[in-house]
């Protein structure tokens, strides 16, 4: 790239063998290579690596979905499916992506992965529970894998009542049973996380010297910790409602309907932030790595981390303001929501300004950064418009909503995962990917994103309710639009599948550090040896120790 | 906590940490964690069930007069002493005396399982007054207004709820104590009895927490 900075730019690609040459016996990958070794195993490492193969599992399958909804919207009189496999395929869609795959995707794969790298510690605090969330994790996919084999659901993946307890006639018992499982998995991950970050850091790693990612992981195991229980709660009623009769939110036992959705966002909008937040850290690693400078405003993106975290539990009335709660209640949301945007775009300018001036190279996980800051951006700027009373009148539960949470969720947690899994893929597997093909599946990813998703912005202004089938002709153009982005996407998404497994066996030894990036993962072999430092680490002087550091001063004062 | 520790009780260390003092401070951080999930997971209920009781406060109270009142408060006793020998044990754990711990688990257990059988009796009376409006073959006898309904039905989830922890407290419980009769337990596993003492008086907490809410106020 004609951006390639001197820093280094030459040196890091070579295929040379790593600085501290680990024996091939030591690294955590080939230590052990029984199957007994590997499902029984407590290393943090390997269970991010059990993790990030059972994820990539689960989007496949909601991708598939995704693909069948954007099929059957080709054409504006459901001519393709019925309306039943329709709503079958966009509530697999949701229950799979949302639960199985952006919840768990960055805090269980990378999290595991790097938080004891990061703050120098041999594991995480409690290594077995790690091993015990993965299979809480399976069984929890199991239960609502068996409800999609037995038939489906139809209610979507917000579950609501009445239509999930008394009148859908499909499977939504087990899939239930397997959600409210899987919120224990996440409640096991987000507690050991708290905890190591709390008592197993470095002598001499103190807060300030954390990496945002620790940062933003921090935040995000606080509202598993804090939100989850209200969910199960939610869940567990639904369960013994659906089960047992025992009722709450139906009203002929007696219930409340938007009691329901009080608990059922209480979690659900923190959820959101479950899944961009720690795509926040990995981005917040990614920039300064390839800007080659320090993260501007480093205390600021930690403090702006926790503030969305607190901010996040006073907002979920948003979701109700056309349901007839108090006109107070819907002015304090509205007014809440809007808080959102401030620590939101605290991390957006912090970014930019790092970027500012910097020794930029444009590899691929800078690439996947910078789409991850247009999409979110936009995502954030659109979540404005919905937090607005009048407007949202206008546009609830259209496609806009649609598009606005897939900017923030898609753009925001899949272009962080797609991100991380090349900027951290040296250090997991030891290996180099094709950096060719990684920019060009990043391109098409951030292409094919947008030629979905903005039309649909488009149509949900227009009037195109979510959720339904079929849709007046004259919205036909921009849905086939958005179905042939989505064919975009798809190939961007396969590329890296293709071409990080071939990587696996025939690309080049990774060094230790190819990024010359800052950070105590950077300082132990890729892959790391099984206890993950052979000598205990040096805790660096200060975060994100580049070579430019125009603003260092400023921040130690500021 | 290490302070007061007889000779020859304590923690053995795990590989992973560092020393004994960072492997205690995450055990005990990580219950506290745990339990504050575990609060939030009832706390969502009790807040409804307060809720439903201040909008409605005669139909409910109408059907919280129909919740046994003494059976309630015989087991608020229960779990109170239950409590105490749980106390016991972690004083017992602390100072060595390893076969009075072991017997105080064993009344706590037994304390729990008291608890247990007399929820069940209740449970009993309730099914012959036709007060679980969730089985179509016993009909609702109460009043049939919704907000009664609701309140009924949001006792009996929480009550479920409760139980089911109380019982799986109770099987950890056993279980613990089968481990900790060993010879050379206290020396390795002392805060096992510490962390797993936080727990049980968790239990003991949402009772005293849903006594009041369901039985009591307004009577």
């Amino acid at each position: 790239m004609s951006a390639s900075g001197s820093v280094g730019g030459t040196a890091r690609r070579e295929p040379h063998a790593p600085e501290a040459t680990l024996g091939r016996k030591a690294d955590y990958l080939h230590a052990d290579s029984t199957l007994r070794s590997w499902f029984l195993t407590t290393d943090h490492k390997r269970i991010a690596i059990l993790y990030l193969a059972s994820i990539t599992g689960f989007f496949v399958i909601g991708a598939v979905a995704a693909g069948v909804v954007r099929l059957a919207l080709i054409v504006p009189n459901g001519a393709i499916m019925t309306n039943d496999t329709y709503n079958k395929a966009f509530t697999i869609h949701g229950v799979v992506m949302v639960w199985f795959f952006l919840i768990p995707s960055i805090p269980a794969t990378f999290g595991n992965f790097l938080i004891p790298l990061m703050i120098g510690a041999k594991d995480l605090a409690f290594p077995k529970l790690n091993l015990t969330s993965w299979y809480v994790f399976m069984a929890g996919a199991f239960f609502t894998l068996v409800s999609l084999v037995l038939g489906g659901v139809d209610t979507g993946w917000t579950f609501y009542a009445p239509l999930s307890t008394a009148f859908s006639n499909t499977w939504v018992l087990p899939a239930l049973i397997g959600v409210t499982i899987v919120g224990f998995s996440s409640i096991l991950t987000g507690l050991n996380f708290v905890v190591t970050i709390h008592t197993m850091r470095a002598p001499g790693m103190t807060w300030f010297k954390l990496p945002i990612f620790v940062w933003a992981h921090y935040a995000t195991s606080l509202i598993f910790l804090l939100a989850t229980p209200v969910i199960t709660t939610a869940l567990i009623l639904l369960i013994m409602e659906r089960g047992f009769h025992i009722g709450v939110f139906d009203p002929a036992y007696g219930g409340d309907p938007v009691l329901f959705q009080h608990l059922f966002w209480f979690y659900s909008h923190p959820a959101v932030y479950i899944m961009v937040l720690p795509g926040m850290g990995v981005i917040s690693e990614i920039v300064p790595a390839f800007a080659q400078k320090k993260l501007f405003g480093y205390r600021f993106v930690a403090y702006a981390s926790i503030g969305l975290a607190s901010v996040t539990f006073f907002v979920w009335g948003h979701h109700m303001f056309v349901n007839g709660q108090s006109d107070l209640a819907s002015l304090v949301f509205s007014a809440l929501s809007f808080a959102v945007a401030v620590p939101s775009a605290v991390k957006v300018y912090n970014w930019t300004a790092t970027i500012h001036k910097g020794s930029l190279r444009l590899d691929t996980p800078m690439l996947y950064a910078m789409g991850y800051i247009g999409l979110f951006v936009l995502g954030g700027l659109t979540g404005l418009y919905l937090a607005t009373l009048a407007i949202n009148q206008h546009i609830h539960a259209t496609y806009f909503v649609v598009a606005h949470f897939h900017y923030i969720m898609v753009g925001g947690t899949v272009l962080a995962f797609l991100g991380g899994l090349h900027f951290w893929w040296p250090k997991f597997t030891g290996r180099m990917y094709s950096e060719p093909w990684g920019r060009v599946s990043a391109m098409l990813i951030f292409i094919g994103f947008n030629v979905t998703f903005f039309p649909q912005f488009i149509l949900g202004y227009l009037g195109m309710p979510r959720r339904y089938a079929t849709y007046p002709v004259e919205f036909q153009l921009l849905n086939v639009l958005s179905s042939a982005g989505a064919t975009i996407l798809a190939a961007g998404y396969i590329f890296p599948m293709l071409y990080l497994v071939y990587s696996l066996w025939f690309g080049c030894k990774a060094p230790a550090n190819p990024w010359n990036a800052k950070g105590l993962e950077w300082e132990t072999g890729s892959p790391p040896p099984k206890h993950n430092f052979l000598s205990p680490p040096a805790v660096p002087r200060i975060p994100y120790d580049y070579p430019i550091q125009a603003q260092e001063a400023q921040d130690q004062h500021g | 906590m290490s302070k007061g520790l007889a000779d020859g009780v304590g923690v053995a260390r795990a590989g992973h940490f560092e020393t004994v003092a960072q492997q205690r401070a995450a055990a005990t951080l990580g219950i506290w964690a745990w339990l504050i999930t575990e609060l939030l997971l009832f706390s969502a209920l009790f807040l409804v069930a307060l809720i439903v009781r201040i909008q409605h406060p005669e139909a409910t109270v109408a059907a919280a007069k129909h919740l046994k009142f003494w059976i309630g408060a015989t087991n608020t006793v229960v779990l109170i002493c239950s409590s105490l020998t749980m106390s016991m044990a972690i004083e017992f754990s602390r100072i060595g005396w390893q076969r009075a711990m072991v017997r105080a688990m064993l009344a706590t257990a037994a304390l729990g399982g008291l608890f247990l059988v007399l929820k069940g009796y209740e449970y009993y009376a309730d099914w012959d007054e036709h007060m679980m409006p969730f089985l179509g073959s016993r009909p609702f006898a109460l009043a049939e207004t919704p907000p009664a309904r609701l309140f009924v039905n949001l006792y009996y989830v929480a009550t479920i709820l409760h139980a089911v922890h109380l019982f799986t407290g109770i099987a950890l419980l056993l279980g613990m104590t089968w481990m900790a009769a060993k010879a050379g337990f206290l020396s390795r596993h002392q805060n096992w009895i510490e962390v797993y003492g936080l727990y049980w008086h968790f239990i003991d907490l949402v009772w005293v927490l849903a006594f009041p809410i369901l039985y009591v106020v307004n009577r």
